[in-house]
């Protein structure tokens, strides 16, 4: 643990941080990108987003209590920056019926499966299906094999991952929670595969 | 979510309308609110114009002298104090308006009432290292605070701190137990639990009330995620079937018949809801009106008047039915109950010690024989409902405190006269609005 923490924003009793960022505006150069992350339960959905978000920790980042909903900035080479809002959701299949509320006006899905899993590699195509029919248009679409530093248990190989991501023409990264191989990697790509300048403004709404 | 400041904001902003430069803006403010009064109620078109009014003022808040040379975080407050005056102005006409929303609420509020009754965590996958109904009281006051406030932003907070009390409990009960960090997983079943065991007044009106009127702008980030997944519990509760809850239909069709007699049997009133819209539907409420809402009975005078109640009640046997182990002998319980026992008995101890906190005496040692009949009562239940009700099965600490808003000060908040004339009175409200806040939602932070 040591990865969020249980104090309480006390800088700010407003709903939301400050410095402007209350229009949900977002320019060329500092993008706010709402991400829903998307998997069965138990694929490290939430553990994914703390490595991200601890890994780059960042003192003047608010502190969220929870790992629901996280928010991360970085800066990328072309000195744009990407504010990544991270919606997390329950990924148990009497929750599958309520993820629409969430994917709507969402600029990225990050979708994931444990490679232990056939079961839960099943499941992302399925969520892979339905944002293709119901998502964003043009939302950027990234697939997930999580728990990669648990080879003697791999199911899922590395390229039915990379096929099946291909084929769908989403990007495709194995990663590893745990040891933290490859998450920074992961919201990098996304982040140089955004469409410029701004998402739509009405990613900012529920 | 600290409230101060928001506070300080409206009562910022009160001053600087007050000033003679901002004369435009009082007369501006001023026949918005009346221009509402001309129309029927039409939701999409309220929300979209007051939406527009608020962005409008923003924009000419920035450039008018009054704020010149003011912080984003100022005009930022100024927008909240806005939003705030207004919609409490406008409160009675918008909440709650359409003949739909209140019969959505009130099916929703019945299905809640039914399926709290019988839900057990495992029905929504929460796993036991999570589990902790005790706690969950906390969070469950939390969103039963939300009719007691008017301004959209002020019942949002009351979703957001119950979120903000659920992720605490998660995060403890993660490390305690050495699991991951918890995360939507675990998240969305305990708020869809703790919102059926609150079953919090007019849940669909609140929610499109929210969606509506609060400042598009600041509804974003954290607070609309967290707001999203109280659209999402409303959802999966208006849905809720044997599946959703890994039941077989027999068994879930029992479940509910048994909660629908237990509710019919206990509560003549069933059907009307607590309802904060101001409306007329509070008239037949309360036909004998036992209690005056202004004296506070103490805590004997109401166990006797219960125990008094009860004795008359040829339905006192099933007010029983709910406590299995009320009759039960140390000979008929086995190990399996004491898991059960000690639960009862933590939520019997946690609402008595608040039902005699509420009446603000220092708790007695449980009475073990009386407790029984006691331990759904609540100080604020008690002053504003029939005896019938108080005893109603889990019936949850304020279900009906949405009442406090219809008191008095209602009718002279709502009067649409001259600003001006009025700002005093309600600012006067507004603090102490704000200064209830403080005191019952600081022990969050």
């Amino acid at each position: 643990m040591g990865c969020s923490s249980s104090l309480p924003d006390r800088s700010s009793g407003r709903l939301v941080g400050p410095n402007g960022e209350n229009g949900g505006a977002s320019d060329a150069k500092n993008l706010r990108v709402k991400l829903v992350l998307l998997g069965d339960s138990g694929v490290g959905k939430s553990c994914i987003v703390l490595r991200f978000v601890r890994g780059q920790f960042d003192p003047t980042s608010k502190v969220t209590v929870g790992a629901s909903f996280l928010s991360q900035t970085i800066a990328l080479q072309d000195s744009t920056t990407v504010k990544f809002e991270i919606w997390d959701t329950a990924g148990q299949e009497r929750y599958a019926a309520l993820a629409p509320l969430y994917y709507r006006g969402a600029a990225v899905a990050v979708i994931v499966y444990d490679i232990t899993s056939p079961d839960t590699f099943n499941k992302a195509q399925y969520w892979v299906k339905e944002l293709q029919k119901h998502g964003t248009p043009d939302i950027v679409l990234a697939l997930v094999g999580n728990k990669a530093d648990l080879h003697e248990k791999r199911e899922v190989s590395v390229q039915d991952g990379m096929d099946y991501a291909e084929k769908n023409g989403m990007f495709f990264i194995e990663t590893s929670a745990k040891t933290a191989d490859n998450i920074n990697q992961l919201f990098e790509e996304i982040a140089k595969r955004l469409p410029r300048p701004a998402p739509p403004s009405s990613s900012q709404n529920p | 979510m600290e409230n101060a400041d928001v506070f300080l904001g409206l009562h910022d902003f009160l001053e600087r309308m007050r000033q003679p430069s901002a004369s435009d803006f009082v007369k501006s403010i001023k026949s918005f609110i009346v221009s509402f009064s001309n129309n029927a109620p039409d939701p999409e078109r309220d929300s979209a114009a007051v939406q527009n009014f608020f962005a409008q003022m923003e924009v000419d808040f920035r450039v008018h002298p009054l704020w010149a040379g003011c912080s984003e975080e100022e005009l930022d407050s100024a927008g909240e104090g806005l939003e705030k005056y207004v919609m409490t102005k406008l409160f009675t006409r918008v909440f709650a308006s359409l003949p739909d929303d209140v019969k959505l609420d009130n099916i929703l509020h019945e299905k809640m009432a039914l399926v709290q009754q019988f839900i057990r965590p495992e029905n929504l996958d929460i796993n036991p290292p999570f589990q902790n109904e005790t706690s969950w009281l906390l969070a469950q006051k939390e969103l039963q605070k939300i009719n007691m406030y008017k301004a959209p932003r002020d019942k949002l907070v009351c979703i957001l701190n119950c979120c903000k009390v659920i992720n605490n409990l998660l995060l403890n009960a993660s490390v305690a137990s050495n699991e991951n960090p918890p995360g939507a997983d675990e998240f969305l079943p305990v708020l869809i639990y703790v919102t059926l065991k609150a079953n919090p007044p007019q849940l669909h009106s609140n929610l499109l009330y929210i969606q509506r009127y609060r400042r598009q702008s600041r509804l974003v980030a954290e607070a609309a995620y967290f707001f999203t997944n109280m659209l999402s519990v409303e959802s999966f509760i208006s849905n809720i079937d044997a599946k959703a809850l890994s039941m077989d239909e027999t068994e879930f069709e029992k479940n509910m018949e048994f909660a629908r007699a237990l509710l019919s049997g206990l509560s003549t009133d069933v059907d009307s809801q607590p309802n904060q819209g101001g409306q007329p539907l509070n008239a037949n409420k309360e036909p004998t009106a036992p209690l005056k809402s202004s004296e506070v009975p103490s805590l004997s005078d109401l166990e006797d008047k219960g125990a008094a109640l009860l004795v008359n009640d040829k339905q006192s046997s099933q007010v029983f039915r709910q406590y299995p182990y009320l009759f039960a002998h140390v000979g008929d319980l086995t190990v399996n109950d004491v898991e059960d026992l000690l639960n009862n008995y933590k939520q019997l101890v946690f609402k008595y010690v608040c039902l005699s906190k509420g009446l603000g005496v220092s708790a007695p040692s449980l009475p073990l024989k009386s407790s029984q009949t006691q331990d759904h009562q609540h100080a604020e239940t008690a002053k504003q409902q029939d005896h019938t009700r108080a005893v109603e099965p889990n019936d949850e600490p304020s279900k009906d405190t949405d009442r406090k808003d219809d008191g008095s000060n209602t009718e002279s908040l709502f009067e649409v006269e001259s600003l001006e004339s009025k700002l005093s009175q309600d600012e006067a409200a507004a603090v102490q609005d704000s200064k209830h806040e403080e005191s019952s939602q600081s022990q969050l932070s």
